[in-house]
């Protein structure tokens, strides 16, 4: 008897169950450009593999990735590339532990140790049987000093104000320091409402190593992942973006989508150049082309120059990188990295960034990160 | 109340007037009806307001049948469209391998505490640790199957190890509504089978366990339902993948919990947002079609008095 209810029960579970899974045999959505043939024939060239990528890191660049991941899959089907926006710091130990085939990062793989360990790097090049990692700058993230101040669509700052804003030594918006970048216009009375990432973030870092190469003394704190400045903290850029869009009088720095998808007012750059420049891809681009690389060979990662006092350069720019194995992981996994990569670093996948918000890498060195991605093996 | 007015006391003085109740009995009768109505409807508030919030923002994405049968493989979060599927049976595929781990392990375990260890020393230890595993929260457990899954012994992170730390979870609260239940199996059951010469585990298997069988289905859809929201093991045991990915022993896997975390700081994006509330959604549905299924296996399996 009670192997009969137990049979009844079990086909009553395994059928709801079984209901649940098979009433739609799941399928990928088509994709939404209609040129590509949903049986993908002809998309199967020879330089399309099949498998899987799995991908971790920075969640700097998530949009951008997911963008050309997309993208990508639509003339190569057959490849699936899953990334995981935990953060850098995350990315670049999940890669060293050969959790995931390439990393996301704000930041290239240290090369010195900290605490008596393993540098970053030594760490990769063990992950990637000896042979060293690459970061290839392949994202370039504007950084916004973007605001929330009723009747000014318009606002230019310096490195020094800006830096005297967040260090909290100006503290209202009519500050004469203020004032005297924006002639013409009248500004409120009201105290600055600061935010800032509460989290530790490639973000902040960026910023904070501006404001110390730009701000000069008014800067006080060290470049770090940590906010040393004044303020309010908000988790994450979609919480201090949300914090200002709330907050009338308020200021904070933010990647740039977040401030045009929130219809935040971006304050534009006086960078010492005589005009004040306006973020867009092609200021945001020009501030990279005038970095300096910082490692050799094929190592590509760049020493951005925060101070450029370049006529059109907006300076408060972020590089995240993709840090993928020179040599040494499995034949399949290199095809699949290599071609995703070349697609990334192609016209079409950087295309693909500028209506996101973020930059296209300038030429010169998109032609050498190209030039990098070849040499994988 | 009329019981009292009809069996009037005999009282010797005065007659008592019981024809209503006093002024003060009167008042702490309304204060109390007050105060217990007021507790109800305060903790019932959040209730609704949530589940209003979640019904009114994510039902729409549900009606479509792309929901329910598609992937999210190539929709960023600027572009609507895509489904659920990879999610959902992500979520279902780890509930069932937990589950098929957590329910034999619980149910034995339950067994030998209130059949075979009674009052030994043994049986009270294990009783106690299982006390102290029910307060582990979902992190520490998620990380320990870490430690040993990834640390030590070098595998990669897939879908069967959070199966592993869910099911750490689950054991304990499976375990312990089993073990209440076939508490509450009358003593004089048992008894009686035995005196009519039926071994010991004929009785706990044909007797006790039927009779407790409705209360120990609805313990494990309850241990179910807890394991399939618990967030940390998916991020820490596990990558999301926005593509289906049946496979729990290769590779990222999508689950509801994730999708909701993946797109939670886009909610400036009307189709991120949109699917965010949609995820939660489908997560609120889920659990609930296992608590009906629970009370239909609870109604169908119950022992007919005759």
């Amino acid at each position: 008897m009670f192997v009969n209810r137990l049979v009844r029960v079990g086909s009553v579970a395994v059928a709801s169950l079984g209901v649940l899974a098979l009433s739609a045999c799941g399928s990928d959505p088509e994709p939404s450009g209609s040129s590509s043939p949903s049986t993908g024939s002809s998309s199967t060239g020879a330089e399309c593999p099949q498998g899987t990528l799995n991908a971790e890191g920075s969640s700097a660049q998530k949009n951008a990735i997911e963008e050309v991941i997309s993208k990508y899959n639509e003339s190569c089907d057959k490849v699936t590339v899953n990334y995981n926006p935990t953060g850098s710091g995350a990315g670049i130990k999940q890669f060293n532990n050969g959790q995931v085939d390439f990393a996301g990062s704000d930041s290239a793989l240290k090369t010195e140790a900290k605490d008596g360990g393993e540098s970053e790097a030594a760490q990769a090049a063990k992950r990637c049987a000896t042979n060293p990692a690459l970061n290839l700058p392949m994202v370039i993230g504007p950084v916004a000093i973007a605001y929330n101040v009723d009747g000014l669509p318009k606002l230019v700052l310096d490195g020094a104000t800006a830096a005297q804003i967040f260090q909290g030594t100006v503290k209202t918006w009519n500050d004469p320091a203020i004032a005297k970048l924006n002639a013409g216009v009248t500004l409120p009375s009201a105290p600055i409402s600061v935010f800032f990432r509460s989290d530790e973030s490639g973000t902040t870092e960026n910023f904070t190593k501006y404001l110390k190469a730009a701000g000069g003394a008014a800067w006080k704190g060290e470049p770090a992942k940590k906010w040393t400045g004044t303020g309010a903290g908000k988790e994450k850029s979609a919480g201090v973006a949300e914090g200002v869009k709330s907050t009338k009088n308020s200021i904070t720095y933010v990647e740039w989508s977040y401030a045009v998808d929130n219809k935040l007012g971006v304050a534009q750059i006086d960078n010492g150049s005589g005009a004040p420049v306006e973020l867009t891809a092609e200021t945001a681009g020009k501030a990279l082309a005038a970095a300096k690389p910082a490692g050799t060979g094929s190592d590509l990662s760049m020493k951005l120059d925060y101070a450029t006092k370049e006529a059109g350069a907006y300076p408060i720019i972020l590089v995240t990188y993709e840090i993928a194995c020179s040599k040494g992981l499995p034949a399949e996994k290199t095809a699949l990295v290599k071609s995703f990569l070349t697609y990334f670093a192609g016209k079409d996948g950087q295309g693909a960034l500028t209506e996101l918000n973020y930059a296209p890498l300038p030429e010169e060195i998109r032609t050498k990160v190209d030039a990098a991605i070849q040499t994988i093996s | 109340m009329t019981a009292i007015v009809e069996n009037k006391p005999a009282y010797d003085g005065k007659e008592l007037d019981l024809s209503g109740k006093s002024g003060a009995r009167a008042f702490k009768n309304v204060l109390a009806t007050v105060l217990i109505v007021a507790a109800f409807v305060i903790a019932l508030i959040p209730l609704i307001w949530i589940l209003w919030t979640v019904v009114s923002k994510g039902y729409h994405l549900l009606l479509s049948a792309d929901w329910w049968s598609q992937s999210q493989r190539g929709v960023t979060v600027r572009r609507e469209g895509g489904g659920a599927y990879h999610a959902i049976m992500g979520t279902l595929i780890m509930a069932l391998i937990t589950a098929v781990i957590a329910v034999p392990i619980a149910v034995l375990g339950a067994v030998y505490l209130v059949e075979y260890g009674k009052g030994t020393k043994a049986a009270r230890a294990v009783s106690f640790m299982v006390d102290i595993l029910t307060g582990v929260p979902s992190i520490v457990a998620a990380l320990f199957i870490y430690a040993v899954w990834i640390t030590i012994f070098g595998f990669n992170r897939v879908g069967f190890a959070v199966s592993l730390a869910l099911v750490l979870l689950m054991l304990p609260v499976v375990l312990r509504s089993t073990e209440e239940m076939l508490k509450l199996v009358p003593d004089e059951l048992r008894e009686a089978s035995y005196a009519l010469g039926v071994p010991k585990w004929k009785t706990i298997l044909k007797v006790v366990v039927p009779t407790a069988f409705g209360g120990i289905v609805t313990g494990v859809m309850l241990g179910l339902a807890r394991v399939m929201g618990e967030t940390a093991p998916l991020l820490i045991l596990v990558g999301y993948s926005k593509n289906i990915n049946l496979n729990p022993f290769d590779g990222f896997m999508g689950a509801l919990p994730t999708m909701i975390n993946q797109d939670r700081t886009e909610l400036a994006l009307q189709p991120a947002a949109d699917r965010v509330w949609s995820a939660a959604l489908t997560l609120i549905l889920l659990v609930l079609a296992l608590n009906l299924l629970a009370r239909l296996v609870a109604r169908f399996s119950t022992i007919k008095s005759k």
